[in-house]
């Protein structure tokens, strides 16, 4: 996977296909997440939000997370993350993270590799922008 | 009336009474599954623990703060109801964190600033970090430091 990587080359793609309201149901509950605009239809109707659950910026940040670590070879090879948040996800939008490989270096005899990364609403806009780094085999 | 500035200033360098955060392994099962990840087996071989889901970095960090989202937003005079949101996120992981393993959290408020945007008006940007470090399990030796959770938190001033 690794062995070939330069300055410029893309990350495989990785797609969430539909964003899934049950999900979100239970990161409320794993975040102790009172806020009902993650699962409750009439609040966000209320609210004058539409009728689709609004996913949890963690949750968002984990795709990124799963688009590095499954390029560079597992969970353990992520060394580093900065995002900042650029919009909400919506239940059943189709998500994509794009990432580019932005150096290569060498810290305490392990091989880096900064990326940067953006999670995107597939036809529509950035939701999640930010850098990567990851340890290479 | 609103939340003044010199107020804002006076809460850098406030700090979170912490806590500790355990992976549970069923806790470890149910993010990887609902981050769409490979849930981590629940079926033990004797040998390393799992690596958790690198996202437990920042759940352990919030998770075991110390105080209630609600009481972190009302050290800056807001409410939920004031709209804050996310603005910025670094995890920095000097090792994996594992299931079953219990972390120490501490840190604080790091930075506050004030802002005023041409479209969004007044608002505040708060900046907490926090670190984690491993809880032995053979004493009461500080841990290992495992990884640093900074965020930022906006704050709408409407009224400022």
């Amino acid at each position: 996977m690794t062995a070939a990587v330069e300055v410029g080359t893309e990350l495989p793609g990785y797609e969430v296909p539909s964003v899934s309201a049950e999900k979100m149901k239970t990161m409320a509950a794993l975040l102790s997440d009172p806020t009902p605009i993650h699962w409750d239809v009439e609040t966000l109707q209320a609210l004058g939000m539409g009728d689709r659950p609004i996913n949890q910026g963690p949750l968002n940040m984990g795709y990124v997370m799963n688009a590095v670590t499954d390029w560079a070879g597992g969970a353990d090879r992520l060394t580093r993350l900065r995002v900042r948040f650029l919009g909400n996800v919506l239940a059943g939008h189709h998500l994509r993270v794009r990432g580019t490989v932005t150096a290569l270096r060498e810290s305490d005899g392990v091989r880096l590799a900064d990326c940067d990364v953006v999670l995107e609403v597939v036809g529509g806009d950035p939701v999640v922008s930010g850098t990567a780094t990851v340890v290479l085999a | 009336m609103g939340f003044a500035e010199a107020d804002l200033d006076g809460q850098v360098g406030r700090a979170f009474p912490g806590g500790t955060y355990t992976v549970t392994p069923w806790r470890a099962w149910l993010l990887a599954d609902t981050v769409l990840a490979p849930p981590p087996s629940l079926i033990g071989d004797g040998g390393e623990a799992p690596v958790a889901h690198p996202l437990f970095a920042w759940m352990a960090a919030t998770g075991a703060m110390g105080i209630t989202w609600d009481e972190l937003f009302s050290w800056f005079g807001a409410t939920a109801a004031d709209g804050p949101v996310f603005g910025e996120h670094e995890t920095t992981l000097h090792r994996p964190l594992r299931v079953g393993a219990s972390y120490r959290v501490s840190g604080g408020i790091v930075s506050a600033q004030r802002k005023v945007g041409r479209r969004t008006g007044t608002f505040d940007v708060v900046g907490y970090s926090m670190d984690l470090h491993e809880v032995p399990t053979d004493g009461p030796a500080p841990g290992v430091h495992v990884a640093t959770c900074w965020n930022s938190i906006v704050f709408p001033r409407r009224d400022a």
